[in-house]
């Protein structure tokens, strides 16, 4: 499971999940979004970030940082960021320090969330909630993965895959809160 | 073949000429459905009624009133003169029979539409063999007359359409015969037919769903002779089921050929002597569909299913010499059977009148009134699969989950291959949350047969209960391809286009289930919730209006319709109506809840509260209970219960939203009046 010590602004993660398992209460947000990148090299473009396959992976091909943004077309509230990098396979092109930014905009990212890796392999899962109970969730139009350093000094990085998930749809709509029992479940809706 | 307007027009000319349809009651029945898949309800409405004036045992044409929701009481339509009338039509039918006996042409082209009903001559089934069967619907009667009579007076149900007639067949043969197929029966003539390789030759009184054979007419006509002059058995036939699947099934089955190829017979009724009339008095189409309810007792025998596919061969030859044996005896049964056929048809259409008026009460949506109906029926009849069903059915649009669900068992007990209904039962597996029981029967139902839209509609509950909405998206996509007139299914479509956020084809595809049929409340209902969501208020109180004025007994429906209200700031009718909703079904716990929100937004805290505290008993462990409880007690400024209603409703699990929603309420407790009760916390 991906860990981040406690207490520390930046969280070091270690680790890396080989399965991705995510939350029912979440689902993946970002299939409309407009995904784009920094550069590439050609044939490892950003198609390879949202391809569900693991052997392929975007590879950048410029000035660090390297970053990948992703464009909503309304407001979402996401809550979790999910990197596929793999040490062993991409060693030196492995992502270190990453930082993530939301906004409405190119001119209005501000960093929500920064983290640094250390020899992951899998799954990494960021989450976005602040320290503040009540901001579990970032309603934001914009998000971008900004990559700052890779392992070894590399100049340019590996990423085979990006999931962003936020919340589900209420099932019921202008309730102020969702159903937890079957009772009320069970007759929540007609289908 | 969806070719409408060929269809009509070649109905439709002889209608202006000479006012008459050919083939009479099928021929109405055709172009009824024609004008109802065409939207043309008037018409449809007419063409029906004229069907059923014409051969009341025309049970399809009734069970499509009662679907257009302009069906007249069952009583009036089975009633004494129309047994009259089958008296009459049998009695010609067995006169034309005699002369027409050697020219009996085998053709007896597929209709796209099974006519009503299903019959399923054991000869048919013989030929069905698994091959390349054709569905096909026939009327049974007496006797098996041929094209040369169809211009015959009264009796055109019960005449062959001769092939170039591509759109409907009738079959006058003997109606209840072709099904039953047991031991004893076949025993004799159908030793031939051999073993069928179908494991199903359980002989129980459960009667297999029946399924749409395919057979080849002309087997179908010399059985169903041989059956009528076959004296033999009892009948005992729990058709009722079946044939009422086949028949309804038909909508399916309007593309022809193939779609389900596994269905099963129905079994054959045996006939003894004296029920051979009874059987005659099948003629109507009603025979097969309607269960059992001939009249008579039947049982319903895989063994017929047997017989229908053993080689053809044999049956051809036997299908030859029963049917001179046929022509030949005519002239006995006929005679002796002339009086009993008035006290068979009264039979027939008493128990016809029963499920007609509880067919009816049910597609008005007036389900208790369709229960008690029901339960008048015999015992044997009630635990036919197809009742069962319609007893589930009728639960379900009552929001009685639970009955529901164990009818809908029931009836898979009785009838473990008819899909009739089982897309409601997955939907209410659905509402249950029971994932377990869903996907067993998906993969029953897929198994059974994987070209039926309800299967791939209960495999998409299935998927839609994981929460994975794409794949159930696309089962019930495939469901539509399957069958596009299956209103239901598009209704799915739309319920995962909503939960994917995709509103636009949600709407799309709610308005196209409304266009097969306009009385599914479950598509006014999903839009009423889109435009609930989108806050376009009044659209979608017009929409749970219309949808509760075509359900008035969904208790669901009722609430939805008083939040809607509500949102409208109605909020006195919104009460009202959250009244009757909760009057309706008391194990509801939704519109208390709303009208606790209702309370709320109203400011009459004390009401909510002590709606509040009786919805605890219903669900204890209701996480949002307690957080609307919290809510309330703070906008009272009565800090500490809302403290500890707040730590109550987190302790209960509630979602990640509601988990943020709460602890920042409890971080904001005390904002208004920060010098005030720190203590408390």
């Amino acid at each position: 499971m991906a860990e981040s010590s406690e207490g520390e602004e930046e969280g070091n993660l270690t680790g890396g999940n080989q399965h991705l398992v995510v939350d029912d209460d979440l689902r993946e947000m970002a299939k409309k979004a407009a995904w784009s990148v920094s550069s590439c090299k050609p044939g490892n473009g950003v198609l390879s970030l949202r391809d569900d396959n693991l052997d392929t992976y975007w590879q950048s091909d410029g000035a660090q940082p390297h970053v990948v943004n992703i464009q909503f077309q309304k407001k979402v509230k996401l809550q979790l960021v999910v990197l596929y990098v793999d040490f062993k396979l991409d060693e030196s092109y492995t992502p270190s320090k990453i930082s993530i930014r939301a906004g409405d905009g190119f001119h209005n990212l501000k960093e929500i969330k920064a983290v640094e890796l250390v020899k992951p392999t899998g799954w990494v899962y960021i989450s976005l909630s602040g320290s503040d109970p009540r901001e579990t969730f970032v309603n934001t139009f914009m998000l971008q993965i900004d990559v700052l350093s890779n392992h070894l000094n590399g100049r340019d990085t590996h990423v085979r895959q990006v999931k962003v998930y936020g919340l589900r749809l209420n099932p019921m709509p202008r309730q102020p809160f969702q159903f937890t029992s079957t009772e009320l479940i069970t007759y929540s809706t007609v289908r | 073949m969806d070719l409408l307007n060929e269809a009509e027009a070649a109905l439709r000319p002889p209608n202006e000429s000479s006012a008459e349809v050919p083939n009479g009651a099928a021929g109405h029945y055709l172009l009824g459905l024609i004008y109802r898949y065409t939207d043309r309800r008037q018409n449809a409405i007419h063409h029906f009624n004229q069907a059923l004036s014409m051969d009341p045992l025309l049970w399809a044409a009734y069970e499509e009133l009662c679907i257009l929701g302009a069906a007249e009481e069952a009583t009036s339509v089975f009633s004494e003169g129309a047994s009259l009338c089958i008296e009459k039509q049998y009695m010609h039918d067995a006169l034309s029979s005699k002369s027409s006996q050697a020219s009996s042409d085998d053709h007896i082209v597929v209709p796209n539409r099974s006519l009503g009903v299903e019959d399923v001559s054991p000869r048919q089934l013989k030929d069905m063999h698994g091959y390349d069967v054709r569905d096909i619907s026939r009327n049974y009667h007496g006797a098996a007359s041929n094209q040369p009579l169809n211009g015959g007076p009264a009796t055109f149900s019960f005449y062959n359409t001769p092939s170039p007639m591509a759109t409907q067949s009738q079959l006058s043969g003997v109606a209840p015969p072709p099904i039953c197929r047991n031991a004893q029966l076949n025993g004799p003539n159908l030793r031939a037919f051999g073993a069928d390789s179908s494991p199903r030759s359980v002989v129980n009184s459960a009667v297999p769903g029946p399924r749409r054979k395919f057979v080849d007419e002309g087997k179908l006509r010399k059985v169903s002779e041989r059956l009528f002059s076959d004296s033999r058995q009892r009948r005992s036939m729990r058709l009722g089921g079946e044939s009422l699947v086949n028949t309804n099934s038909s909508a399916s089955v309007a593309s022809g050929n193939g779609t389900n190829h596994s269905s099963k017979y129905l079994g054959g009724p045996k006939s003894s002597s004296v029920v051979s009339r009874s059987v005659t008095i099948r003629k109507g189409q009603s025979w097969a569909s309607e269960n059992s309810d001939e009249g008579t007792h039947y049982d319903i025998y895989d063994d017929s299913r047997l017989d229908i596919t053993t080689s053809s061969s044999s049956p051809r030859g036997d299908a030859r010499s029963l049917e001179q044996e046929g022509a030949a005896r005519p002239s006995g049964p006929v005679v002796v059977s002339g009086s009993r056929v008035a006290a068979g048809a009264s039979e027939i259409l008493g128990l016809l009148m029963i499920l007609g008026e509880g067919y009816r009460l049910s597609c008005l949506y007036r389900c208790q009134d369709a229960l008690d109906t029901y339960i008048k029926l015999p015992k044997k009849h009630y635990n036919t699969g197809w009742v069962l069903s319609q007893v589930g059915k009728a639960y379900f649009e009552m929001v009685d989950y639970m009955e529901a669900d164990s009818a809908f068992s029931l009836a898979r007990l009785a009838s473990p291959y008819s899909l009739e209904g089982m897309d409601i039962h997955s939907t209410v597996l659905y509402h249950l949350k029971e994932d377990m029981k869903l996907s067993y029967l998906a993969q029953e139902l897929i198994s059974t047969d994987r070209l039926a839209p309800q299967s791939w509609c209960a495999m998409g509950n299935c998927y839609s209960l994981q929460k994975d909405h794409e794949t159930a998206l696309k089962n019930f996509q495939r469901a539509v391809q399957l069958n596009s007139r299956f209103a239901y299914a598009h209704t799915l479509c739309g319920h995962e286009y909503v939960a994917l956020e995709d509103f636009e084809n949600g709407i799309k595809s709610y308005r196209s289930a409304l266009q097969i049929d306009s009385r599914h409340y479950n598509a006014w209902h999903g839009l009423g919730m889109v435009y609930l969501r989108q806050e376009k208020f009044e659209f979608s109180e017009h929409h749970f209006r219309l949808a509760f004025q075509i359900n008035p007994r969904s208790s669901v429906i009722m609430s939805y319709l008083g939040t809607a209200l509500h949102t409208l700031k109605k909020n006195k009718e919104a009460l009202e109506m959250m009244e009757r909703a909760i009057l309706a079904d008391k194990k509801n716990p939704l519109p208390l809840y709303q009208k606790a929100n209702i309370l709320v937004s109203m400011e009459n805290f004390e009401g909510a509260l002590a709606v509040l505290e009786e919805l605890k008993e219903f669900a204890p462990r209701e996480s949002s209970i307690y957080a609307l409880m919290g809510r309330i007690y703070k906008r009272c400024n009565m800090y500490d219960k809302a403290m500890l209603h707040f730590g109550l409703a987190l302790d209960l699990k509630p979602s990640a939203t509601d988990v943020a929603v709460i602890k920042a309420a409890i971080e904001k407790l005390h904002v208004p009046d920060e010098l005030e009760d720190e203590d408390a916390l």
